[in-house]
């Protein structure tokens, strides 16, 4: 099955109609669950709901081969850490799916990176979907831990700083009680 | 008193103040949940939603949605800033953004806590507008995009978290 998903803030008729009419052409042949939001577009060739709840999300995620959306920071994260072949439409500003082209950004440092497949334009999709059924997506490395030790280091080092005047009551202590 | 309960009673005695927005902001923000570990932390966030998943993790103060468009909402969030911050005085504040996090850190500065901000991985090309604004008083400010080290000052890069 493929998840079909382009979140809930905006419509995004421009990928709702390109992967219906994808199908259409016969270039996709598996089972298509879409959530297509407020878009007004409502496909011909697969079923479709407004929004699914978190649980429901993250079951269709896990059940899906393939997982065509938004490029959303938030589908983009959940595609990767579920290691499942991803094609990304960004949305874009001018059809006023979305506020600015950060979208634009995020999918092409992404597919220059491997993770993902991008169709930046809806005459780009049929093209894309095709080699989405073969797309291994370059796992991540997950940097979070470095992140989170840099910060560690930092908050230790403020935790012992000597205008901290309460560490040093408790660091008076703390020498007391060695002292005996 | 050991030195590892030394260790321990100082971090307990380091008020930490978390905030985020709902969504990618705070997602981002809880991966690195593991650096606060042992200090006296509380979250600030946008939504009552993603406040009540948080209370799990501690103290919680919702200050609402706002952004550049909606004026009157950014001085009704400013608001809860000023009385979260003063009622809690925090002596470090961490945010991914945005503009709430924004405010809190503004707010933090005045009342002499440290800052750390870590911008959206979304920001690919440049600093995010908040972050924009809060890198000239942030004592530790993290990108996580290596180009966008290399084209400001003062901008450190360790990784992504996503």
């Amino acid at each position: 099955m493929i998840f079909l998903t382009v979140g809930t803030q905006f419509p995004f008729d421009r990928l709702v109609k390109a992967v219906d009419d994808a199908f259409n052409d016969g270039l996709i042949n598996e089972e298509v669950f879409a959530q297509i939001g407020e878009t007004s577009y409502r496909p011909r060739n697969f079923e479709s709901v407004a929004s699914v709840g978190k649980k429901l999300f993250d079951k269709y995620v896990k059940e899906s081969s393939s997982i065509i959306s938004h490029a959303g920071m938030g589908t983009i994260t959940m595609a990767l850490d579920n290691h499942k072949p991803l094609l990304a439409m960004p949305r874009l500003k001018k059809h006023g799916e979305v506020v600015n082209n950060h979208q634009v950004a995020i999918a092409k440092k992404f597919e220059e990176l491997g993770h993902i497949l991008v169709a930046y334009q809806e005459k780009d999709l049929p093209e894309k979907v095709k080699k989405l059924k073969g797309f291994v997506p370059r796992p991540r490395e997950n940097q979070a831990k470095a992140v989170a030790a840099r910060i560690s280091e930092f908050l230790y080092k403020i935790s012992t700083s000597e205008q901290r005047l309460c560490c040093r009551n408790i660091d008076k202590a703390f020498i007391k009680s060695k002292n005996g | 008193m050991s030195s590892q309960e030394l260790i321990a009673k100082r971090k307990k005695n380091l008020r930490i103040c978390l905030v985020a927005s709902a969504g990618g902001h705070i997602s981002q923000l809880l991966r690195l949940a593991e650096s606060w570990k042992g200090y006296d932390s509380f979250y600030v966030t946008t939504t009552q939603v993603v406040g009540e998943k948080l209370q799990q993790h501690g103290r919680v103060y919702v200050v609402g949605e706002c952004n550049r468009q909606h004026p009157i909402r950014v001085v009704k969030v400013l608001l809860r800033c000023i009385r979260t911050v003063c009622r809690e005085g925090p002596d470090v504040v961490i945010s991914t953004g945005a503009a709430a996090g924004c405010i809190v850190c503004f707010l933090g500065k005045i009342v002499g806590a440290k800052v750390i901000w870590i911008d959206s991985i979304t920001n690919v090309e440049r600093i995010s507008l908040s972050g924009r604004m809060v890198r000239y008083m942030a004592d530790l400010f993290l990108v996580q995009w290596a180009e966008l080290a290399e084209q400001y000052k003062n901008v450190e890069y360790v990784g992504a978290v996503i």
